[in-house]
């Protein structure tokens, strides 16, 4: 029995049969329950693990169709347009979801029929399956309930006489509406088939999925491996059919309790190639390789295409090379490692240095996750031509952050004389600058200051990159020193 | 006359299987007088005629040192005395791999794997500095940067297997236990079959000192930076100026040639190396490298060594005489 609390009462929220024969209601004060029936455990109702309960369930009913909604507090649409097929008709494909629900030790009840309304109404007032066609039939004999109206609206009708939802039918639509509004008629016409409603599903759809049923489950990885080789022929030629390849892979693992691991990969360019599949999920299996809770087994596997991409297939000429003149094999391969690499170890795994405008060093460089066609940046140093003297002079290590170090230098504007870094005084020997930087005020954020940078080399040769924040003299703040980089 | 022919074939045998069993990249055999020239013993025994496995340095004297130049497919353990070195050591890598780069122009990418705790401590490479004082354009600069160790030695095995990569950086801090023989010496064979230079670059860190250790590496350098020179413009040397990057190297470690010290310099403009003769510079003030951790090189050993002898004469240039070369041969068993 599960209680919850309504304006300062405890009351009863749900209960179980063994609870109802004796005597207990839905809606009854917990501390009457208790008076007539000491004996009887209640718990503390929980909204979120009721969700959960729920979304888990959903999970669990995506084995049947990708477009699995939730309905409410305890409700679920399952669309199976053109699934049903798969499982030997709509009537089997419920027999089996409902006993496979009976065994989870569920009580559950479906309807079956061809709009949302007429199913949500069948499957709470227990009608067979509603044909298609057959909705009005179906609608006469119910109360208002079925329509799922707003208490409000429900109220407002049945206090006008109108008990039965038939009633209704024969009722003429426009003083309806005037009356209880649009939103009475939209129910009916759901109900009936005449407005479409569609159901939005939980999860996106992937364009593309295959999947395999078992009837043995399987636990280890590398029979799900070898699964995923199996599939991804036939995703493979799906994929041809609509000239994409992959961008992003997912797998989803049903575990015959009803619990669903999904495992995605993503792809640095467009992939269809079973063989190179089968290892991304080879090494993200590696990389889950005890996080993956098999238990009883899994009974379906799908994998599923969740993003995708034209695929450009790459066209060689006479001789076998490429006309783009790249070596084509040897990008491949490259993407294909730092896809390996992505897929074990994480999208930071693998970085690519972007070149970005800014005159500030840190902001200058952007490590991007590596993908193979980077977003073109203007002003790719690549681009100045072979005239990269006019670059300035930059350090081969930089620090994400500048590290502030103590420093004695000529004031107001000289070179440093002696720093402190990470502990170690360093005296300079002999230094070149100042670089001034300045704030890049068009950005506006109006904190920066005014950088000197100094090229300083201390007694050993060791070569680092200083710079100065703000100036000397000024009332306002007194400036800092950073180290920001080193110089080979 | 025929025993010593005799003599000298069996022993040429010997050495030969030794060098297949120890794997070694390109020991330059003499051969019998029968064959003229020398050839390359490579893995599996494979005999290829002498090729060009080496990366010139562009410095004559580093270049006799190390028999032709830095392997080009092989692992190369680059060590730094401590965290400061960073720098230098990045450098020179990034020098070694300009160079690496030039040999073949097609736009394979540089590697450079770390772990996170590195790029923490020693900061990103700054792919403007490479483009400007290396030519290495940002594009083909990939960065790898892993949490474990572990999973940095996975990446740098598996990028090792690459043909489509013109080298590989990879950054380890201290002695961790993971960087033993077997994972280097599975760098350098995927290295050698791949056919691209892999360099291991060893700094020291809070932790403890990156001491040598046995690795499969053929060459190890010692490096520390030096005072640069000035700065090089049309009216003469820049007083107080700082030129280009110089670097203190030490071979100490070479299976194909001789130990030596140098001091050398990067040119940014040329992307070469220049050797700077000691004292050159004013600002010198004599650092040098760090001592050997085993001490200086153990002393020849004793005995007579006619078959070393026998062979040293009549080994190509740059081979060492006898004597020293077997001293040579002792240090490398022993590291």
């Amino acid at each position: 029995m599960v209680s919850h609390q309504e304006n300062n009462t405890r009351r009863i929220a749900a209960l179980d049969e063994r609870a109802e024969t004796l005597g207990l209601k839905h809606g009854m004060g917990i501390a009457d329950a208790r008076a007539m029936h000491p004996a009887v455990e209640i718990l503390e109702h929980d909204p979120e693990a009721d969700r959960r309960l729920l979304e888990a369930l959903a999970d669990w009913c995506d084995r049947y169709t990708p477009l699995v909604a939730i309905e409410g507090k305890d409700g679920l649409f399952l669309d199976i347009s053109g699934c049903a097929h798969l499982f030997g008709g709509e009537k089997r494909l419920l027999d089996e979801a409902l006993s496979s629900f009976l065994h989870q030790g569920f009580d559950v009840r479906a309807g079956l029929a061809s709009t949302a309304g007429a199913a949500w109404a069948a499957a709470r007032f227990s009608l067979p399956p509603v044909e298609k066609g057959a909705e009005k039939q179906a609608l006469l004999p119910l109360p208002l309930a079925a329509l799922r109206l707003p208490a409000e609206t429900r109220e407002r009708v049945e206090s006008v006489g109108l008990k039965k939802a038939g009633m209704l039918l024969s009722t003429p639509r426009a003083p309806l509406a005037r009356r209880f509004g649009k939103e009475l008629l939209l129910r009916i016409d759901q109900f009936l088939g005449g407005v479409e409603e569609p159901i939005s599903p939980r999860l996106p759809v992937s364009p593309l999925s295959v999947e395999r049923r078992l009837m043995e489950p399987v636990t280890m990885h590398g029979e799900i491996e070898h699964l995923v080789s199996l599939l991804a022929p036939t995703l493979k030629s799906d994929l041809e059919r609509r000239g994409e390849g992959a961008r992003a892979l997912r797998l989803s693992l049903f575990r015959v309790d009803g619990f669903v691991s999904r495992i995605d990969v993503g792809t640095s360019r467009p992939l269809r190639d079973p063989a190179l599949i089968r290892r991304l999920f080879q090494e993200k299996l590696a990389a889950l390789e005890g996080t993956i809770d098999a238990g009883y087994g899994f009974d379906l596997i799908r994998l599923s295409a969740s993003v995708t991409a034209p695929f450009e297939a790459a066209q060689a000429d006479l001789s076998g090379e490429n006309l783009a003149g790249e070596n084509p094999d040897g990008e491949e391969e490259v993407a294909m490692l730092a896809d390996r690499i992505r897929a074990r170890l994480g999208d930071g795994a693998v970085l690519k240095p972007l070149c970005v405008e800014s005159h500030i060093p840190e902001r200058a460089v952007l490590q991007a996750p590596f993908a193979e066609r980077l977003p073109s940046s203007s002003s790719t140093p690549s681009q100045f031509g072979g005239n990269v003297s006019i670059l300035p002079q930059r350090p081969v290590r930089l620090f994400g952050h500048p590290e502030q170090v103590a420093v004695t230098a000529e004031v107001p504007e000289g070179p440093p004389l002696h720093f402190r870094w990470r502990n170690v005084t360093h005296r300079v020997a002999r230094s070149e600058g100042p670089e001034r930087i300045a704030p890049e005020w068009w950005l506006a954020s109006g904190q920066e200051q005014t950088r000197d940078y100094y090229r300083v080399e201390d007694d050993d040769g060791h070569r680092y990159w200083i710079y100065r924040e703000g100036f000397y003299g000024e009332k306002t703040s007194h400036p800092r020193w950073f180290l920001q980089g080193l110089f080979a | 006359m025929a025993r010593e022919a005799a003599a000298r074939q069996t022993l040429f045998a010997l050495r030969r299987e030794v060098a297949r069993i120890e794997g070694t990249l390109a020991d330059r055999l003499a051969m019998p007088a029968a064959a003229a020239g020398g050839s390359l013993v490579r893995h599996s025994g494979i005999v290829h005629a002498a090729s060009p496995d080496f990366i010139p340095t562009s410095v004559p004297r580093l270049d006799e040192r190390l028999n032709g130049g830095l392997p080009a497919a092989a692992l190369t353990e680059i060590h730094g005395a401590g965290m400061r070195d960073t720098g230098a050591v990045t450098g020179f890598a990034l020098a070694l791999a300009s160079l690496a780069l030039q040999r073949n122009a097609s736009s394979r990418p540089l590697f450079w794997i770390g772990t996170e705790d590195g790029f923490h401590e020693g900061g990103f490479p700054y792919a403007p500095a490479l483009l400007k004082d290396y030519g290495i354009a940002p594009e083909r600069l990939i960065l790898s940067r892993t949490r474990k160790i572990e999973d940095a030695l996975w990446v740098a095995s598996e990028t090792a297997k690459l043909k489509a990569v013109s080298a590989l950086v990879i950054e380890i801090r201290g002695n961790p236990a993971r960087v033993d023989l077997t994972a280097t010496r599975r760098l350098q064979r995927r290295a050698s079959l791949a056919g691209h230079p892999v360099f291991l670059l060893r700094q020291s860190s809070g932790t403890g000192a990156a001491e040598a250790e046995p690795t499969a590496a053929p060459v190890r350098l010692l490096l520390a930076p030096a005072p640069a020179g000035l700065r090089r413009t049309i009216s003469g040397p820049l007083a107080g100026s700082i030129g280009p990057p110089a670097f203190r190297v030490r071979i100490d470690k070479n299976r194909n040639g001789l130990p030596g010290q140098f001091l050398l310099e990067w040119n940014p403009e040329t992307h070469s190396f220049d050797e700077r003769p000691e004292g050159h510079a004013a600002e010198n003030n004599g650092i040098v490298v760090s001592p050997a951790r085993d001490g200086p090189d153990p002393a020849p050993a004793a005995g007579t060594l006619m078959a070393f002898g026998e062979a040293g004469s009549g080994s190509p240039r740059g081979e060492p005489p006898g004597k020293q070369y077997a001293a040579y041969r002792g240090s490398r068993r022993a590291g």
